[in-house]
């Protein structure tokens, strides 16, 4: 348990994003390794090692591979790069650091897949990110890694890379994919799920860029060297952006069922300012919000939904006792509902009305009914949007009404907020 | 153990069980059953979306609701709908709905026929808890010159954005910003070009999208109903026309799945205005030069007078939006009694008409595997619902070629020999070439080939049918040598009169050069129109008639189809059309006792076999299975 780098095991190595300096680290020997095997060999690797897709859902990385109709080609691989979540920054580390491990991944994926046209979906405002790995696919061209007949094995691929325009719902792996083709960034109803039809309608697997980077490691290693590490039903390790009010922000790759409170207290170097921790959130700004009795917990898929809340995307959103916690229930909805792609009508107007409730709450016009009309009205939208984004949308703001009702009831009976009004008294 | 290949799914819906063919919507498979349930986003012509989550129910181990308008059925589904939970999301999403609705619904078109109004009745809640200022939005957007649209009523269903990229292709409407900034509009603002456009307002679920002409016009518990057929064209759309104090309000579509799959074009739907009756006409003669107004009764006589002078030398054109009963009394008048060959309602030459026996049903089109445009845009043009039932027979895979008139080798190259079933379609001014390639395609395929003409005016196909035509009888009977002549050798027949009949300013009789210099010079000229007419100033009797929306009837369309249209608008004080002739008739000598124009429709019928099947089912009439 702890830190464990696997991913990021070379990061400190100078100019690694340099194809000559990546290979020197071993880079690329789990690509070639890979086109020695038969594709459903590697698929079985993938399988057998218990790779959980890290993009937020933690779908197993192999199941979702052999979901592919047999038979139907062309096939598409997109690595979704739209890392969009408030409090996410881990592929952007991965692809600024080694944009080559990125494609590596990618390569892998796609020959084990049969896809011979990988696509990089990547969010916009990436922008050294983006010539970070505009320069490693030009270069991993050059060398023969990407093209046709690459490495003399009669298998061809390339990778185009894509950058998208702002929008968080593109993270969205079927809104990515109508993104991808050109339309509205909307998600798309399933079934079809894109596996069987995806990007312009012929089976595709979405990964996330974190997952892919995973997979040289495994090639090279083996799945069981990969499932020593972890928990049971959680592989590996996870990279985890830690931010919010903490000493040492970042990002640390942890092995996966190590305690929360190992990652805030020794790494992350405890709440800043010492201050005492008020609350946590473990997966970005969708997920719920956890507190300091939640510290013993695993960083782990499994381990986290049972204490109430999602491992998501790996954001460890730190909050001091200062916070206010109406006022981050408040942003985090403002956040949805500038984002809401507007398509369904529950996360359209329900994060509309919540946003507006919260901005009552704020200005201290709040009224007794209307902690429980946030309730109700998440209830409304939870379950009954078309994709997760509306679901999310009430996540956060429910658990912290569940948790921290009383600071609701303050703004009410306060008229407004009892922590800025603190903040105030203290500056006068 | 061999499993039973079955295509029928058995599923319970509310405790009902229901069996539906695989594919089946949930929601479609409730409706089998007598239960409704709610919904905005999903129309039947559609693919399902489910954005609106008004038709969230209950399924048995499925954890989150689900959208009955987008999951299929399953073998031993168990589907709920009225739940304590579905009930409160409705509650819900209505709720929701209304949040950044105006709810200024004593001022909206729609009032009154709303799917968000009814439903909220229905299911929603009594009140809302909504307190904050309403998102405000553009009201009153001109899309078009057809169409406004209030962007604050919109729930953005994307009923109207899908019928613009899967029923009409044309992908005017699209979706702009997010979020509840959503809005519907058009390419740069840029009008829409569309002639679909009415069929938004339709199935526009609230009063978002309303016709220019319809805005503010009634309510629509004042409309009275009358259901007839469009007098656009000889598509034959079924229309019901909707009128407020005996004037017309709107065309609204009239769903015939055989015939216009419950769409309209704008060029029909709109062509309303063209049947309001401006103000009471009485009937008038020339007399020294000067037209006076009659009674009918005197107008009468002054034409049968004129017509006795003529002695035989009359010429009768009747006009294609006629009805059948009138045309059956017009051609008795003039063969009969008149003893007139002369008759015609056609306006150019056309190629001969003949009895259709390779009618090309509009329905079919979809089951061809091979169809044929020749003309392309032409044919479209002629009869622009056409055009929906070709994408959508598009969309199911047919090939669908559009060619030139002059392009026939193209046509036949298109069309490969495995070609099982083709379908020609062309207006009637090429069916010389239409005919010429079913002849030719014929002998290159496998398969059958028919065509389809569209004829001129909705009732063209009718003018040939009862014989309004120079060289035929009735069912295209031969006249054994006493053929008359045509309209565009009347100038120079020596003819002594002319009658003409029209019901519908959009297929009346317009003068062409030579005819123009002829008719200042013709003895009689009796006009017996709607409404006022570019004849009325070289007329001798002008007789007042009934508006092809004003008066029973039937029409046959394009394809054969006998259809009924019905007296939408009163006019009391003109005569009935089918009365007038019978009066001229009768002064002339002859004896008919027609009481009413069902009276003259059960004489035509028993004249006209095929039309008798025809007419009593509403399909097609097929001359050859007349013997």
């Amino acid at each position: 348990m702890g830190i464990k780098p696997v991913l990021t095991r070379d990061f400190a190595t100078e100019n690694l994003e340099q194809l000559a300096v990546y290979e020197r680290t071993g880079g690329y020997s789990g690509f070639k390794k890979a086109l020695e095997m038969q594709p459903d060999a590697l698929v079985d690797l993938v399988k057998a090692s218990g790779l959980r897709g890290r993009g937020g859902a933690g779908f197993p990385t192999g199941n979702k591979w052999s979901f592919l109709p047999k038979g139907v080609y062309p096939r598409y691989l997109v690595c979704n790069a739209d890392e969009s979540e408030p409090g996410c920054f881990k592929d952007r580390y991965l692809i600024e650091e080694s944009p080559h491990q990125v494609l590596e991944g990618i390569l892998i994926a796609s020959y084990a897949i049969g896809c011979n046209l990988a696509f990089i979906y990547i969010r916009g405002e990436y922008l050294p990110q983006t010539e970070a790995l505009e320069r490693a696919i030009e270069e991993a061209r050059q060398a023969g890694y990407l093209g046709r007949n690459v490495l003399g094995k009669g298998y061809d691929i390339d990778v185009i890379l894509h950058r998208g325009a702002g929008a968080y719902i593109c993270g969205e792996e079927t809104a990515m994919l109508t993104s991808l083709e050109g339309y509205r960034g909307e998600p798309r109803l399933k079934p079809p799920f894109p596996a069987v039809k995806g990007l312009y309608g012929k089976p595709t697997v979405v990964n996330n860029v974190e997952t892919v980077c995973n997979l040289p490691h495994i090639v090279l290693n083996g799945a069981e060297w990969f499932k020593a590490m972890g928990t049971p039903t959680g592989a590996g390790t996870r990279l985890w952006c830690m931010s919010g009010h903490i000493n040492r922000p970042g990002n640390y790759e942890m092995e996966n069922g190590t305690p929360i409170r190992e990652l805030i207290e020794e790494h992350g170097g405890g709440v800043w300012k010492n201050r005492k921790l008020k609350a946590f959130q473990p997966g970005g700004a969708s997920m719920m919000v956890l507190l300091p009795e939640h510290l013993d917990v695993g960083l782990d898929f499994d381990a986290i939904a049972k204490a109430g809340s999602l491992a998501g995307a790996g954001a460890m959103v730190v909050m001091d006792e200062t916070t206010c916690m109406v006022d981050a229930a408040r942003r985090y909805v403002k956040f949805f509902e500038h984002e809401s792609c507007g398509k369904c009508t529950p996360c359209r107007e329900g994060t509309y009305w919540m946003a507006n409730i919260f901005d009552r709450f704020e200005g201290g016009d709040a009224k007794p009914g209307d902690i429980d009309l946030l309730l109700d009205i998440g209830y409304n939208i939870d379950g009954r949007s078309f994709c997760p984004l509306g679901d999310a949308s009430t996540w956060f703001p429910r658990s912290v009404i569940k948790f921290f009702r009383d600071e609701f009831q303050e703004h009410i009976s306060q008229k407004g907020c009892p922590f800025k009004k603190a903040l105030q008294e203290a500056v006068a | 153990m061999a499993a039973v290949q079955t295509d029928q799914i058995t599923l319970s819906v509310n405790g009902q069980s229901v069996t539906v063919p695989k594919g089946t919507l949930i929601l479609d498979a409730a409706k089998k059953v007598g239960i409704d349930i709610p919904i905005f986003c999903s129309h039947p012509k559609m693919a399902p979306v489910a954005v609106c989550r008004m038709c969230l129910v209950e399924v048995e181990k499925m954890p989150k609701l689900q959208p009955a308008c987008a999951v299929y059925v399953a073998e031993g589904m168990v589907v709920k709908t009225v739940t304590e939970q579905v009930n409160k999301y409705q509650k819900g999403v209505l709720e929701f709905l209304l949040i950044n609705h105006p709810l200024d619904c004593p001022i909206c078109d729609k009032g009154g026929e709303c799917p968000l109004q009814d439903q909220t009745f229905q299911y929603g809640p009594g009140a809302s808890r909504y307190e904050f200022q309403k998102a405000h939005f553009d009201k009153a957007v001109p899309l078009s010159d057809k169409i406004v649209l209030d962007r604050e009523r919109c729930i953005l269903c994307w009923r109207c954005t899908r019928f613009s990229e899967e029923i009409s292709g044309e992908r005017e409407l699209a979706l702009i910003q997010r979020g509840v900034h959503t809005i519907i509009g058009t390419f740069n603002d840029e009008p829409a070009q569309s002639n679909y456009q009415g069929n938004w307002t339709e199935i526009c679920p609230v009063g978002a999208l309303t016709a220019r002409q319809y805005r503010f016009i009634s309510r629509p518990w004042d409309l009275d109903r009358t259901a007839s057929v469009c007098p656009g064209c000889s598509m034959g759309c079924n229309i019901q026309i909707d009128a407020r104090n005996n004037r017309i309000g709107r065309f609204q579509s009239r769903e015939n799945l055989a015939v216009d799959d419950s769409w309209l074009c704008d060029f029909g739907r709109y062509s309303f205005p063209n049947f309001q009756r401006k103000g009471q006409e009485r009937p008038r003669v020339r007399r020294n030069g000067s037209l006076q107004e009659v009674s009918y009764e005197e107008a009468i006589a002054f034409a049968v007078d004129a017509l006795k002078r003529a002695d035989r030398q009359v010429a009768g054109w009747a006009s294609p939006a006629d009805s059948n009963e009138e045309l059956f009394l017009f051609r008795r008048l003039f063969r009969e009694v008149l003893q007139s060959p002369h008759l015609d309602h056609r306006s150019t030459v056309v190629a001969d008409a003949e009895p259709d026996d390779t009618t090309l049903p509009i329905a079919d089109i979809e089951r061809c595997d091979h169809v044929v445009v020749l003309g392309g845009q032409e044919v479209i043009d002629a009869a622009p619902v056409l055009h929906l039932r070709l994408l959508k027979s598009q969309r199911k895979g047919v090939n669908v070629l559009r060619v030139g008139t002059g392009e026939l080798k193209r046509a036949l190259d298109g069309v490969p020999a495995e070609a099982e079933a083709v379908g020609i379609l062309a207006t009637e001014a090429s069916k010389k070439a239409a005919t010429d390639l079913q002849l030719r395609l014929g002998k290159k395929i496998k398969g059958s080939v028919r065509r389809l003409l569209v004829t001129t005016g909705p009732n063209g196909r009718g003018a040939k049918d009862l014989g309004i035509l120079p060289h035929l009888g009735p069912g295209y009977a031969s006249l054994n040598g006493q053929s008359g002549k045509g309209r565009v050798e009347w100038p120079g027949a020596g003819l002594k009169a002319l009658y003409v009949h029209e019901s519908s300013p959009l297929h009346g009789f317009t003068p062409t050069d030579a005819e123009s210099m002829w008719l200042p010079a013709l003895p009689l000229l009796i006009v017996h129109r709607f409404t006022a007419s570019p004849l009325d100033d070289l007329a001798h009797v002008i007789l007042p008639g009934h508006a092809f929306t004003e008066k029973d009837g039937s029409v046959t369309s394009m394809e054969g189809r006998v259809q009924r249209i019905r007296k939408g608008i009163d006019a009391e004080w003109v005569r009935e059309d089918w009365r007038v002739l019978q009066d001229i008739a009768n002064r002339l000598g002859a004896s008919w006792a027609y009481d009413s124009a069902s009276a003259v429709t059960a004489d035509l019928v028993a004249s006209l076999p095929p039309y008798a099947a025809a007419l009593n089912t509403a399909g097609r009439v097929l001359w050859s299975e007349a013997t």
